[in-house]
Order: C-alpha cells, then structure tokens, then sequence
C-alpha cells in the first residue's frame, strides 16, 4: 500500500495528517512496526501518539502488535541434543567426502 | 568471529582435504551449529526438517568455503546458506505455494479482532510462553505464514539480526525487509487475535491453565 503521506512547504520531513475515522486508522496501521521500532520522525510519532489517544481501537491494536512481536522475541526454541550434534557432524563429514 | 583464510576448513575423521588452514570444520561446526539449529527449527517449526536444514547448511558451507570473502561476520554467512538451502528443499518438496499479503486484509472490521485473545494478562512475555498451549498456537501461526515473510520475521524478531543484515542475506533492501516484516508480525497479530482463533482455541488457553 502506497504511503499517504503528505509534505509541508518549507518543511523537509514528510509529515502524516491523522484525524479520526477509519481512513486514519488505517494510515496508522500502514506505519505501526515503524512505530515499535522507532523508525519515524519526531513529527510523525506525536502525529501517531495524538491519533492512538484519541482512538482506543487502534491503542489496543498497537498493544496487540507489541504483544505479539514480544511473545515471537520471547519464542524459546529446543536445542540440540548432544547425540543429535555428534550425529549431525558424522553425517556432514561423510556426505563431504563422498561428494 | 570473522574467519579471513580462503581455503578449506579441515575435514577431520579421515575425511581431511585441506590442512593449509588453522580453521578447522570442527571449530566452525562447534561455534554455530547450535545457532543454526535454533535458526533451522524457528523456519521448519519441526526437529527432523531443521535437522536436515543444518546438515545441508554445513555442508554447503564447507564446499563453499573458497568463497567466503571474510569481510562479514561468518554467522551472517551461515544464516544466508541456510536461508538459501531451506529456499532450495521446499522447491524439492513443493511446499506451500506463497502468496502476497496485503495490508488491507489486516484492516480488523469487528471488536473481537482488535486485541489478542489469548491469556497475557499481568504477565511477561516470559510467563505467558510458559503456557503449552499459546507456544502451540504462536507456532502453528508462524507456520503459516508464507516463506518469504517468515523468512523475515525470524530474521529479524527471534534471531535479533538488524535490517540491513537480514537485507544482505536474502539480497533485498531495508525498505523490502520492513514492508515484509510489518506484514508478517500483522499476519501473526491476526492470528492471535479473535478473528484468527475464532471456534479454535481451547477453554484453557483462556483460562491459563498449563
């Protein structure tokens, strides 16, 4: 989806125009991760901040997306066993001196 | 570590080809193989597929291994033949077909799609991954996702890699491994929220029971 973004004259950071209603929902929405991940202007950020204070779904949504990329971060995954590491290395081993 | 020497890793066990480095397979196996795995089972989501994925990832990298410039960190190396070689076995296998997704599709249209429905409540992140049944469900939704958004999101969110590192592994650029990213934590978003567990999950995940 194309950014909606409009420029100022005068101004050199591109600024978002966010008022309330669902077409400004989902301007916000298009720039959440950017958001979580500092990624914006400053601008863009109070512009986001001023919209996500004056709409609770889109507050919740953004805390469901922080929920979300916190519990993949927090994912633990199985390690390998010791057997299953000295097995793996045998098998690497013979399949490179056989090719 | 970056490894600068241009030939061979040693075989050891007999299977020596080249000893005219001080680099040895054994080190190189011995430093990542547990990175890899971990890397292998976050993109197969099962242990004999990630088990498959590191053998062939090792595997390429010691034929590989005249090729390797030295001027990046040898993990990110690995993590771009590994990404590389799980590319290559699900063409072999023919697995899911991949799809573009869209951010409109994202766009929540009832009140139960908006938060996440399953049991965080007062707990860390930690805490709640301590319920089987949310690890199940978390997983089978980044399961689902089509490759080349997974791809990233493990990059990216679980392996902590940065988005020019994750760009310089699977060749894209910053822009293309956000726009990815964004759609594919959405994507998971979805998943755990009301639409996506809709009739499926169970009693106890909202009761956090373990």
């Amino acid at each position: 989806m194309a950014d909606r973004v409009r420029t100022h004259p005068g101004t050199r950071k591109p600024t978002l125009h966010l008022g309330h209603g669902k077409r400004h929902c989902v301007k916000v929405l298009e720039r959440l991760s950017a958001y979580l991940d500092d990624e914006l202007s400053g601008d863009v950020c109070r512009e986001i901040r001023a919209h996500l204070g004056d709409c609770p779904n889109c507050e919740v949504f953004l805390d469901s997306l922080r929920q979300t990329d916190q519990l993949c971060r927090n994912r633990p995954s199985p390690a390998l066993s010791k057997n299953d590491r000295a097995s793996l290395r045998r098998q690497i081993l013979k399949a490179a001196a056989t090719t | 570590m970056a490894l600068r020497k241009k030939s061979r890793p040693d075989l050891h066990d007999g299977h020596a080809v080249s000893r005219s480095t001080s680099t040895s397979f054994d080190q190189l196996y011995r430093d990542h193989v547990d990175v890899m795995y971990r890397f292998a089972y976050r993109l197969c989501g099962e242990t004999e597929a990630a088990k498959d994925l590191v053998q062939e990832t090792f595997l390429s990298a010691y034929r590989a291994y005249d090729r390797f410039r030295g001027d990046a960190q040898i993990s990110t190396w690995l993590y771009a033949i590994a990404s590389h070689a799980c590319q290559r076995m699900r063409r072999k296998r023919k697995g899911e077909p991949e799809r573009e997704l869209s951010l409109t599709e994202f766009v929540p249209t009832s009140g139960g799609e908006f938060s996440l429905q399953v049991p965080m409540e007062g707990l860390s992140p930690q805490e709640a991954l301590e319920n089987k049944e949310l690890r199940q469900i978390l997983d089978r939704a980044i399961a689902k996702l089509p490759r080349k958004y997974r791809m990233v999101l493990v990059l990216r969110d679980m392996e902590g890699l940065s988005a020019k590192e994750v760009g310089g592994i699977l060749g894209l650029n910053e822009r293309a491994i956000k726009s990815r990213l964004h759609r594919a934590r959405l994507f998971v978003r979805r998943e755990l929220s009301g639409k996506g567990l809709a009739g499926e999950f169970h009693s106890d995940v909202t009761t956090g029971h373990r």
